[in-house]
């Protein structure tokens, strides 16, 4: 279970102070879905980094399970499988070896990781692939084995940053599937993403986000109910007052 | 801990299968170094002993003058050659290296029994690559002075002795090791050199490459903390440096056993416990070149950003060779204390066979963990940065 309260963040660039965050609110329960949607540049990325310890907030606070990352960092990122936006793999380590290195950083022994990286490998259909250097891999390999090295340590929450960009067809059927199968094993499961028909197909709860706020929340029924629109498209137009960086 | 060792254990891996790395650190590398000690030492000797031993062509101006001393010359292995119009000119383009000029009042003092002028003309400014040739034609003209005065000393009915007051004699007290040529010269900072950036490729593969091909930012969402993570992407480029210096030095010493005698006598051999020595001596040289290269490495932006620093480094192991060529001085303990001199003046005493007492061992090691702890230190406050690895 992951909650977040009165999260702000701002950068200084070039141009000025850029607030990415400003003012952040939400609670993604455990056995759901909570999906995070927002155009493009609403600080949904900035917001998974804070929760994941890679930032520190400016202002107010994360709970994971009930822990502070600011105070317990090393539990936070023990209970948390994270896909970051950056899913880089090591080319000249095999995918196994790849899920195997973060097995072993999660403080795993050599048998469990073996273990979990056979059911992981089921359940992303991994086989053909998982032997060989991850030198060439499509898109889909490495995000499925980025996914797969997110999760070997078995954690209770699962965040996923746009998980399905750049994913063929198929292969986003079969990852929503997985986190569907993540979801029915009680597991806390959040992801982000731009794409409203990703989101209102797959999630329990939508949390939108706009120009770092919250903009709607609640379940798919009602956002529409609250918005009055009958179609959950015009429903996320209306919350977040334009229809810019919502198809990019 | 165990996140280290973890961590250790895969840089090592990734590094080792990229197989391009691999053969520049411990073949090319290796290999580039005895190529270059070898070759300018055997250019050196080729030279040395052409200059002192065969033929010298030496032009000379108003040969005429003199018929004997010419004559005199042209049997100690030089060949006189005809003068060119402008002396001066032409040493100073380097066409020879000395011009003999008799002076035209030459024969009219030699029968007076004045001292007769000659002039050795020479350029100063090129004293490595003339100053044997100038020398030898001074001795030659020293030498024939001295007969002649004697002669004429005896004609006189007066013992020749008496021009000579003095007699100077010199005793060499250097080992045979000690003996200093241009390879010891190059060999500390060589050394030095490949100790201290000798991991350079694994440690900006390691952070900046891992940037760039974005697994830093799902590595450090693991729990492994990050002075854990930087430690063990130190030690693997520590351990590539190492392996480095092993490879050259091993491939130095066969280097040694294959060249040609006089070679190997003008050089030294590097027996086991001075292998050894030279280890411990630029062990702390390996550590800070493998911190300061992964420091600079998370915070350059960029892979590309980060191999623009490396000229710098090229040139920090090089500085105190600078001075000291410039400057020899002896060894002072203040001086063990300071990084890359202190290591350069141990290497040169282990290659003489000479003793390093215990004090200096502890200034050198002491003042080197010292400066890797600081550079660790700022490494990491580096490694906690947030820019670090949120750069999109």
């Amino acid at each position: 279970m992951i909650r977040v309260e009165g999260l702000r963040k701002s950068f200084r660039t070039r141009n000025g102070v850029v607030h990415a965050v400003d003012g952040v609110d939400f609670e993604a329960a455990d056995g759901r879905i909570t999906g995070l949607l927002g155009p493009n540049g609403a600080g949904k990325t900035t917001t998974l980094r804070m929760l994941y310890t890679l930032m520190a907030p400016d202002a107010g606070r994360v709970l994971v399970d009930g822990l502070d990352p600011a105070t317990h960092p090393a539990r936070v990122r023990a209970s948390l499988g994270v896909l970051p936006d950056a899913r880089g793999i090591y080319k000249r380590l095999t995918a196994r070896e790849n899920v195997a290195y973060f097995g072993a950083l999660h403080g795993l022994d050599t048998h469990t990781i073996a273990e979990r990286t056979e059911r992981l490998c089921q359940a992303l259909d991994m086989h053909e692939f998982i032997d060989r250097r991850a030198e060439g891999f499509s898109q889909g390999q490495r995000t499925k084995t980025a996914i797969a090295r997110s999760l070997v340590h078995d954690p209770r929450n699962v965040v996923l940053d746009e998980p399905s960009n750049g994913l063929d067809v198929m292969t986003t059927r079969g990852l929503r599937d997985f986190l569907l199968q993540l979801r029915n094993e009680g597991r806390c499961v959040l992801f982000s993403s731009h794409i409203m028909q990703e989101v209102a197909r797959l999630c329990d709860h939508i949390v939108v986000i706009a120009h770092g706020r919250v903009v709607a929340s609640g379940s798919p029924d009602e956002l529409r109910a609250g918005t009055g629109c009958a179609n959950l498209e015009d429903a996320f137009v209306k919350v977040i007052g334009s229809e810019e960086g919502l198809y990019a | 801990m165990r996140a280290l060792w973890i961590v250790l254990r895969k840089e090592l891996l990734d590094a080792f299968r990229d197989r391009r790395m691999v053969l520049v650190a411990f073949l090319v590398m290796p290999l580039a170094v005895p190529s270059i000690l070898g070759g300018t030492a055997a250019l050196g000797a080729r030279k040395h002993a052409e200059q002192l031993e065969g033929t010298l062509r030496l032009p000379v101006v108003g040969a005429e003058y003199a018929p004997n001393l010419v004559a005199w010359l042209a049997q100690q292995n030089i060949e006189i050659v005809a003068p060119p119009t402008d002396a001066d000119e032409d040493v100073r383009a380097q066409r020879h290296d000395v011009v003999l000029r008799i002076d035209d009042g030459f024969a009219e003092d030699w029968r007076g029994g004045r001292p007769a002028r000659v002039e050795v003309i020479f350029d100063g400014s090129r004293p490595i690559a003339t100053g044997a040739t100038v020398a030898r034609v001074r001795g030659l003209l020293d030498g024939y002075s001295e007969t002649v005065g004697t002669l004429r000393l005896v004609a006189r009915g007066i013992h020749p002795a008496v021009a000579h007051p003095l007699q100077v004699g010199t005793r060499n007290v250097a080992a045979p090791e000690a003996r200093f040529d241009l390879t010891q010269q190059l060999l500390p900072y060589l050394l030095l050199l490949l100790a201290f950036i000798g991991g350079m490729q694994v440690a900006i593969d390691a952070t900046a490459g891992e940037r760039e091909r974005q697994s830093l930012e799902p590595l450090l969402a693991t729990p492994a903390s990050r002075e854990a993570i930087i430690s063990a992407k130190i030690l693997a480029t520590a351990v590539f440096a190492l392996l480095t210096v092993t490879m050259t030095l091993l491939a130095y010493r066969v280097s040694l056993a294959v060249m040609p005698g006089d070679l190997l006598e003008a050089s030294f051999a590097i027996g086991p416990i001075a292998l050894l020595e030279l280890f411990l001596v630029i062990l702390p040289i390996v550590l800070l070149g493998a911190t300061v290269l992964t420091g600079l490495a998370a915070f350059a932006r960029s892979y590309r950003e980060a191999q623009g620093y490396l000229p710098l480094l090229l040139f920090l192991p090089m500085v105190p060779t600078l001075v000291l060529m410039v400057a020899p001085v002896r060894t002072r303990p203040w001086m063990l204390a300071v990084p890359f001199l202190g290591q350069n003046q141990l290497i040169l005493q282990v290659l003489r066979s000479e003793h390093i007492a215990p004090t200096e061992w502890f200034i050198s090691l002491g003042a080197g963990v010292a400066l890797v702890v600081v550079a660790w230190l700022v490494a990491a406050r580096l490694y906690h940065q947030e820019h670090l690895a949120a750069s999109s």
